[in-house]
């Protein structure tokens, strides 16, 4: 069973009917003391930094939760698009600290000329590393990205998948049991849906 | 072996005791079997008499289109038939007009078949959309009157399109691809349908006007058939045509894709088949396609019965989805499956007009301008079976 | 670099989809849950919808049908069409929509984009401004489906919204729509010389020259269609389709 953490932000829908689709068993949940049976996490977000972790943070027992989730039972975790920013240690959207569970900064896109922010399209993602995560994925494949902010590691081993966008930056990360997509794998098709399964089949 | 039962087999196919008006011989073999040779000899199907029969066609459609943008009419559905008459239409020198009925419930890979068809073969297409509202009206009315023909709307519609578009574009032919070797003969008598059928069900049990619907009346019949002379070609009656031979052309000729035997070009259609005929009617028209590859000796008569035995693949989805577009409660869902068949004589239709108007249409289906099908099925009393 | 989007433009009508030429005369389309279950098969790059009689007729979006056709899809949807306030935009990116296109409203509360920006973020707001040529030959926007005209200037509107915090601009031209002539490349260019969010031009695309036309010439970053998604050909049948675009990247 994956569980999508429900802390008030993200379009939860389209990600569980994604992972529907995909005929895996998949509940959307709120609840920390529901979160506390997950065997499988995934973290989503559309919003700003602060407000996503404050939110977190403000839940109560939601952040000693996932703490205990990720690090201890260290159980599968997915960030997805700020999902995945929350796993850095911090922003330069806002004040707040990340969760910290991947050594990385999510930092401001560099300002080029022609690359208009935010980075919104469907772009491509290269495979830099082999991961679970990335298996049969495609040389075609395509992604919808929509972010204004951009993650980069501090450990090369922790990025699995590079972009180009006004320079480069890791477009998917992992450390053991913890793994984020810049991208939306929900609004990806069949692309997407490779992920989710990969995820689901770990 | 064929499996046990207790039940009346034809010996040459697999159409049963159950089947509407059969008749088994002494030897066994049912009167559709007999239906079929005769009709195959009066075409001569299959044969090199035949194929003359649909060259000759052929030429006197293009004699007749001649200075029109259209020679003939297609009835287009993404299914195999429909998208191997364009093939042969083109093939044969022909200039058609692909026409498609939309009842809004169309699956996707029926849009993409017609899509890459006609594309393909450069055919333009006519498409005539209902409102979604009132073509989901129009279905929950059959629902709610408790009758068979919830198709009924569906095919008649096509029907009036094609009629229609021809008589706009002064072409006087209309290809079907309608085939009784594949798929053998509907039996007569349990099923019927007309314009007045459609309109005084959706009258009684319908919440919105009809205003997209292309209702067929019988005046526009009569005009269409009688006056503008619109005649209905089907060429597979005459010349040899091997479906899976067809299915195969398509899929490595225009990437044409095969939804598999559920039916899923269309939704409705799907529902009907797999579920509403079978559950509320005891109605399971699987036996007409497995008879035909029977008799074509593509399958055996004890593998053909043994997966009609098994009962269709009921898609939970496809309820779901019912329900959803006819904006039904479980209850009344299951309320109105479980409830006794009604059937068509209860309810006002032409067919007292038809048989009236007999004669008139033995001189239609002799000038060919309906089929003798619709003539004998028409226009003399049936015995309503329940 | 970014594929540049081809955006299919589907228009709500009551509860059914339809096509309009010039905002005027339509056409039936489809069921829109059963439509866009096509375009999802054809994994088309991002979906909108557009509900051309919501603001006209005073009310919000159809939660239901917006429900239906979010259940279908696997890739971007956005929608325009009576958004008014902040809720009315919220309960549509709960359903699972990622942008919200707003057109007659912010004309009327001026603090409607800016409050829909800040919270939901700037890529998520979309301004529709539709343009027709006036009787003096002035281009000026329209709302309530091209029916009011608010005598503004379109480089002027399309300024004023991104200062307000759009992350996009739909820039239709109401005079080319239906029609299969092309875009108003004019209009078009002056729009995307003045602002630098991504603008999406719509109204008039008839083939894929018109098209590379519009991105090449007009530089706008993205391309809504509309008839060339819904019939087969001009003139011709209703046929859901998307056609093969490459762009050299």
């Amino acid at each position: 069973m994956i569980h999508i953490i429900d802390y008030g932000m993200g379009n939860l829908g389209s990600m569980r009917n994604m992972f529907k689709r995909i005929g895996a068993n998949v509940k959307v949940e709120s609840n920390p003391a529901e979160l506390a049976h997950a065997r499988k996490l995934v973290l989503p977000g559309v919003g700003s930094f602060d407000a996503a972790m404050g939110r977190i943070n403000e839940s109560f027992g939601l952040r000693d939760l996932l703490e205990h989730k990720a690090n201890v039972e260290k159980i599968p975790i997915l960030g997805v698009c700020l999902g995945m920013q929350l796993l850095t240690n911090s922003s330069e959207e806002g004040e707040l600290p990340g969760l910290g569970w991947v050594a990385a900064k999510t930092l401001r896109f560099p300002k080029k000329d022609g690359f208009k922010v935010p980075h919104m399209g469907w772009n491509v993602a290269s495979p830099v590393r082999k991961s679970p995560l990335t298996l049969e994925v495609g040389k075609e494949a395509r992604y919808y990205f929509v972010h204004s902010f951009c993650v980069h590691v501090e450990i090369p081993e922790q990025s699995i998948m590079k972009t180009n966008y006004a320079g480069v930056f890791d477009s998917a990360i992992a450390r053991d049991n913890i793994y984020g997509v810049q991208f939306h794998p929900e609004k990806s098709h069949r692309f997407g849906m490779q992920f989710l399964k990969n995820f689901s089949n770990l | 072996m064929m499996q046990k039962t207790d039940l009346n087999i034809c010996s040459r196919c697999i159409y049963d005791e159950r089947v509407a008006s059969i008749q088994f011989d002494s030897n066994g073999i049912c009167n559709y079997c007999h239906q079929l040779e005769e009709l195959s000899t009066l075409y001569s199907t299959g044969t090199p008499v035949g194929q003359k029969k649909w060259y000759d066609l052929v030429d006197e459609i293009k004699i007749s289109g001649r200075g029109k943008k259209y020679d003939c009419i297609v009835g287009v559905s993404g299914g195999t038939d429909s998208s191997y008459m364009v093939y042969l239409a083109k093939k044969a020198g022909l200039r058609p007009l692909a026409v498609h009925y939309d009842n809004t419930w169309n699956s996707a890979i029926a849009t993409q078949n017609i899509e890459k068809v006609l594309r393909a073969l450069d055919v333009d297409l006519h498409t005539h959309v209902v409102n979604n509202k009132e073509s989901d009206d129009i279905f929950r009315s059959f629902f709610f009157a408790g009758v068979a023909e919830i198709e009924a709307p569906t095919d008649l519609g096509l029907a009036e399109v094609m009629y229609r578009v021809a008589a706009k574009h002064n072409v006087k032919y209309v290809l079907e691809g309608h085939s009784f070797v594949t798929e053998g003969i509907t039996p007569i008598g349990r099923n019927y349908f007309d314009g007045r059928y459609i309109k005084s069900i959706h009258k009684r049990f319908g919440r919105m006007k009809m205003k997209t619907y292309p209702l067929m009346t019988l005046l526009r019949f009569l005009w269409w058939t009688a006056i503008s002379r619109v005649r209905k070609i089907r060429p597979f009656w005459y010349i040899d045509y091997d479906k899976e031979k067809a299915r195969a052309f398509l899929e490595k000729n225009y990437d044409w894709q095969y939804y598999g035997g559920h039916h899923l070009e269309n939704r409705m259609t799907a529902f009907f088949h797999g579920i509403y005929a079978p559950q509320k009617f005891g109605m399971d028209f699987r036996n007409n396609s497995l008879s035909a590859l029977v008799r074509l000796g593509k399958l055996s008569r004890e593998e053909a019965w043994s997966q009609y035995s098994k009962p269709p693949l009921i898609e939970d989805e496809l309820i779901t989805y019912f329900k959803k577009r006819l904006d039904l409660s479980d209850r009344e869902y299951d309320k109105i499956m479980n409830e006794p068949p009604k059937n068509w004589t209860n309810y006002p239709t032409y067919k007292k007009r038809f048989e009236c108007l007999r004669p008139l249409f033995f001189i239609l289906a002799k000038s060919n301008l309906v089929p003798m099908s619709f003539y004998l099925k028409y226009c003399f009393p049936t015995k309503s079976e329940l | 670099m970014l594929r540049t989007r081809i955006i299919p433009t589907l228009l709500l009508r009551n509860e059914s989809l339809v096509k309009t030429v010039k905002f005027g005369k339509f056409t039936y389309v489809g069921d829109p849950a059963n439509t866009v279950r096509i375009f999802n098969e054809l994994e088309v790059d991002e979906l909108l919808f557009l509900d051309i009689l919501a603001s006209r007729k005073k009310h919000g979006p159809n939660l239901k049908v917006l429900r239906e056709v979010a259940d279908e899809c696997f890739m971007p949807l956005g929608y325009g069409g009576g958004i008014k306030t902040f809720e009315d935009a919220k309960a549509v990116f709960d359903i699972g929509f990622e942008k919200v296109a707003v057109n007659f409203s912010s004309f009327e509360n001026t603090t409607l984009i800016n409050d829909l920006s800040k919270h939901f973020g700037s890529q998520a707001v979309i301004a529709s401004i539709d343009v027709r040529t006036t009787l003096f030959g002035r281009k000026k926007v329209y709302t309530l489906g091209g029916k009011k005209n608010t005598r503004k200037d379109p480089i002027i509107w399309a300024k004023e919204a991104e200062e307000m915090g759009v992350g996009e601009i739909l820039l239709t031209s109401i005079e080319n729509e239906g029609t299969w002539n092309g875009f108003d490349y004019d209009l078009v260019k002056s729009v995307t010389d003045a602002v630098s969010v991504p603008v999406v031009a719509h109204g008039g695309a008839g083939n894929t020259e018109h098209i590379h036309k519009v991105v090449t010439n007009s530089n706008a970053s993205a391309v809504a269609l509309g008839s060339m998604v819904v019939f087969q050909k001009k003139g011709m049948g209703v046929l859901v389709n998307f056609p093969n675009i490459k762009f050299n990247e």
